[in-house]
């Protein structure tokens, strides 16, 4: 078994897609960025079919998907961000979405966007952008800056550093238990090529994807929760 | 390579944000709009029933007026009716107490000229017999005992006469 050669094949390609040659590669593509158009692009045919001719009597049973998903949708992130967080919920249920089908292409044999720390990064980067602007819009900017020295003056340097953790934590969280279910998977498949890695696959590809997808979506909506209380 | 590039961060960002447009345009306002046409749908049907029901009562309150109303004039109407009745039961039996008073009076009236008449024609008799009975006197002779026989006869004719 070549472990190593496993972790590098992995971690140190070339993710690079497409390359522009000027400003020295600054607006290169990475192929994480293509697949997210992918599921962009998958996401929206699938909504655009499903939402199509949308009545108010007689529903049929592509309208009455749209509406079981959105109420879903809703219910979850509704729940999790509480009522002051309502307004919020469209845009959690959207991230859970993306994080979710970035996830499970790795079923239809592309690599999990999600692998890539720049997606994870990204991501990470929006939700603490949302926390803090949730906290400014319920507060107000003062009430915001003062925020930090709470419950007392001791622990601001704290809350400053956790505007840097929690997205960095989000982040790391994210692409380490994709990459660590892939390369669980790719070692799985060495040791034993058939039947075996389909069930684990299950496990891996399907559940860990939806379970990290929540958990980002679920401590984004406790930070946003405890920004605007 | 584990590296982070500005540019492949900025795109995600960009990606997530054009997913949420799309999710926002294309699936939750539409099924919103749906969802809010039923809504308003039924706010309406349930105002029409509750302005329904407040009409019916209203009129079921007009009618139970309007029958109190009606038992009420039904009343006066046979109140009415009776006092009506009695009123002319009265006239009527002052009436006929009149008329039957006005057919005795006549009556006395008539048995009186009746009386009278009859009083007038024994009278006119008398005095024809008186003036026969004269005649035959003065045409008779007279003596005491054919006066007498006379006078006899002359009573006992008025006597036969007057019964």
């Amino acid at each position: 078994m070549d472990i190593g050669g496993l972790l590098k094949e992995l971690l140190l390609e070339d993710k690079v897609l497409i390359h522009f040659d000027f400003m020295n590669g600054f607006f290169d593509i990475n192929k994480s960025v293509v697949v997210t158009w992918g599921v962009i692009a998958v996401l929206a045919v699938v909504i655009l079919f499903l939402t199509s001719n949308m009545k108010v009597h007689d529903i049929g049973t592509r309208q009455l998907i749209a509406e079981t998903i959105v109420d879903g949708l809703r219910g979850i992130t509704g729940g999790m961000l509480g009522e002051e967080g309502y307004m919020y919920r469209d845009f959690m249920a959207v991230v859970l979405v993306f994080i979710g089908a970035s996830n499970l292409v790795g079923l239809f044999g592309l690599t999990p966007a999600t692998m890539d720390l720049n997606v994870t990064a990204g991501l990470a980067i929006t939700s603490i952008v949302l926390v803090e602007a949730a906290g400014i819009i319920q507060k107000g900017f003062g009430k915001w800056l003062k925020g930090f020295s709470q419950p007392m003056a001791i622990v601001t340097p704290m809350n400053i550093l956790e505007l840097a953790i929690r997205p960095l934590s989000l982040c790391m969280r994210l692409f380490g238990n994709v990459i660590g279910a892939t390369v669980i998977m790719e070692l799985l498949k060495m040791v034993v090529p058939v039947v075996v890695p389909a069930a684990f696959s299950l496990y891996f590809d399907i559940f860990d994807g939806l379970i990290q997808a929540y958990v980002f979506v679920f401590l984004t909506s406790l930070y946003i929760k405890e920004a605007i209380e | 390579m584990l590296s982070v590039t500005f540019m492949n961060v900025v795109w995600t960002v960009i990606n997530l944000l054009i997913l949420y447009v799309v999710f926002r345009l294309f699936l939750f306002k539409r099924v919103d709009a749906i969802l809010q046409l039923r809504r308003e749908e039924i706010d309406h049907a349930t105002d029409e029933a509750h302005r329904k029901e407040k009409e019916a009562e209203s009129l079921k309150e007009s009618y139970v007026q309007k029958l109190n109303d009606a038992g009420k004039e039904c009343e006066d109407l046979i109140a009415q009716s009776k006092k009506d009745g009695y009123d002319e039961y009265d006239r009527i039996v002052t009436d006929a107490k009149q008329k039957a008073e006005q057919i005795i009076t006549e009556a006395k009236h008539n048995a009186q000229i009746e009386a009278q008449r009859e009083k007038d024609a024994y009278v006119s008799e008398l005095t024809d017999l008186v003036v026969h009975a004269a005649n035959k006197i003065a045409v008779s002779k007279h003596d005491e005992e054919s006066d007498k026989e006379l006078y006899n006869k002359f009573i006992f004719e008025a006597i036969e006469k007057s019964e």
